[in-house]
């Protein structure tokens, strides 16, 4: 596939949306359900992203080869009708921690201003 | 027929199904079902934490969510489509779509019978050059004839079926199906008269059969048949019958000689005016209908439809992956009565979008 050949910089900078999906998929497969679930956990519920939001960014990370089906098959957390499971590729895998790099730079650069008190605050309040 | 039973899809989700139409139908098609699903979690949840205030600001969040996401994914299809009329981008070809299919059948003597006469098979190609040109096929067949080997003609009907369907090299799947079922007829026809000399003995006394075949290939069914069993697809909580019903109850309605009521009062209620080895000529009904992501294709004998509800029907599946919903199709029907063989054939489809 060609996508796997290609530099994880060139997608750099990544929307917030499709960054957090890439966050949420990072030690796990999930579902979309899951994947929301994840993110609202992560950002305290102050990031909460609709379906078409979801899967509008699912079908380009799809295309650019960031992220895979799994498979599909019931969620026993929630009922048995059968979800389709998502992953992350190689590719994505390499995105997301570019990305993340890129972001800790910024960081950096914030801290080296003094904009952020101190490294425990890092990332933290929006 | 039965009283539905209980919905458990909410209003919200049907609400938000529609509103999934203002979507490019190659997006919709996709991933419809998928949102539709994640959207009924969100409501769920919302109301578990918040009741009717926690979906109200659910709502007004994914409308505007609906709103902004529809409106860039009809850009992004308008400039597919204007990159395709300038050659910039080809158009995606049928095998682009992949075609997965989750298949269950299950064929039950019923409580009544002492025999099964119902037939059925499912194949689908391993090899992706089969697959991908004369795709899968599914064939449900009800023999009839009692004493006189109702067994082996549903028997003969889908075997023939499946063999001269794969043999057929044609690109045209509908009348290759067509002429699979016809096939068929010729060959119980020909045993019928090799063991009838007289037409009115072999009308009598011959074995004959009801024959509905399905065939999906990339985006699309194919379905035909002779008699009453039928075939459904199941979208978006709507049932659509996609075969045509050569009961003679439905035929009297078709033609709008009788109303429903006025027809099954006749006293002819299992009568077939179709069906395959009794003559040697037979007129096969046969249609054609776009597939989408997470459409159900149920294929069935008249022991299992004239027996539940199509409300039943869509419940049935919608909640269950196929291998629960035969078992549960077969059972429904036993319980009200199980009055003749049941067999049904239920497929889960899902085209993913590999573009």
């Amino acid at each position: 596939m060609k996508p796997v050949e290609r530099d994880p910089e060139s997608l750099l900078p990544l929307t917030p949306a499709v960054f957090h999906i890439l966050l949420a998929l990072a030690d796990n497969e999930r579902h979309g359900y899951g994947i929301m679930q994840e993110i609202s956990r992560r950002t305290d519920g102050k990031l909460r992203m609709g379906p078409g939001t979801l899967y509008g960014s699912i079908k380009r990370m799809l295309a650019d080869g960031l992220i895979e089906k799994s498979g599909e098959r019931p969620d026993p957390a929630l009922d048995d009708e059968r979800r389709h499971y998502y992953r992350l590729t190689d590719f994505g895998q390499r995105v997301v921690r570019a990305e993340a790099q890129r972001l800790a730079q910024l960081v950096n650069v914030a801290r080296a201003k003094q904009l952020l008190p101190g490294p425990e605050l890092a990332g933290g309040v929006s | 027929m039965i009283a539905p039973s209980s919905h458990n899809r909410s209003s919200s989700e049907r609400v938000y199904r529609l509103f999934l139409y203002i979507y490019p139908a190659r997006f919709r098609r996709a991933y419809g079902h998928q949102m539709a699903q994640t959207f009924r979690d969100c409501c769920r949840m919302a109301r578990q934490q918040a009741g009717t205030k926690g979906l109200l600001d659910l709502w007004v969040h994914t409308l505007y969510d609906l709103v902004v996401t529809a409106s860039t994914e009809q850009i992004s299809a308008g400039l597919s489509l204007l990159k395709q009329f300038f050659g910039l981008e080809k158009e995606y070809t049928m095998s682009n779509y992949g075609l997965n299919l989750d298949v269950a059948l299950r064929t039950d003597i019923g409580r009544k019978r002492q025999l099964n006469e119902d037939a059925m098979i499912s194949t689908v190609p391993q090899d992706p050059q089969v697959m991908q040109k004369k795709g899968a096929l599914f064939v449900v067949a009800d023999g009839m004839g009692g004493h006189t080997k109702g067994d082996r003609a549903s028997e003969m009907a889908v075997n023939t079926v499946r063999q001269v369907y794969y043999q057929d090299t044609s690109d045209d799947l509908a009348a290759s199906l067509q002429h699979a079922i016809q096939h068929a007829n010729q060959v119980i026809y020909q045993d019928n008269a090799a063991n009838f000399q007289q037409a009115e003995e072999l009308v009598k006394h011959g074995m004959g059969t009801t024959c509905v075949a399905a065939v999906l290939q990339a985006d699309k069914v194919y379905v035909a048949n002779a008699g009453d069993s039928l075939a459904y697809v199941i979208r978006s909580g709507q049932v659509k019958q996609i075969a045509q019903n050569h009961s003679w109850v439905a035929e009297q309605v078709r033609t709008g000689a009788m109303t429903e009521e006025e027809a099954k009062a006749q006293g002819k209620n299992n009568m077939i005016t179709r069906c395959l080895g009794i003559h040697a000529d037979l007129d096969v009904y046969v249609t054609s209908e776009q597939v989408q992501d997470g459409d159900v294709l149920v294929l069935c004998t008249d022991g299992l439809h004239t027996l539940i509800s199509e409300d039943e029907l869509r419940t049935i599946v919608e909640q269950y992956g196929p291998q629960e919903s035969v078992q549960q199709l077969v059972e429904r029907a036993n319980e009200n009565g199980g009055p003749d063989n049941i067999t049904a054939v239920v497929v889960r489809v899902s085209l993913e979008d590999t573009v």
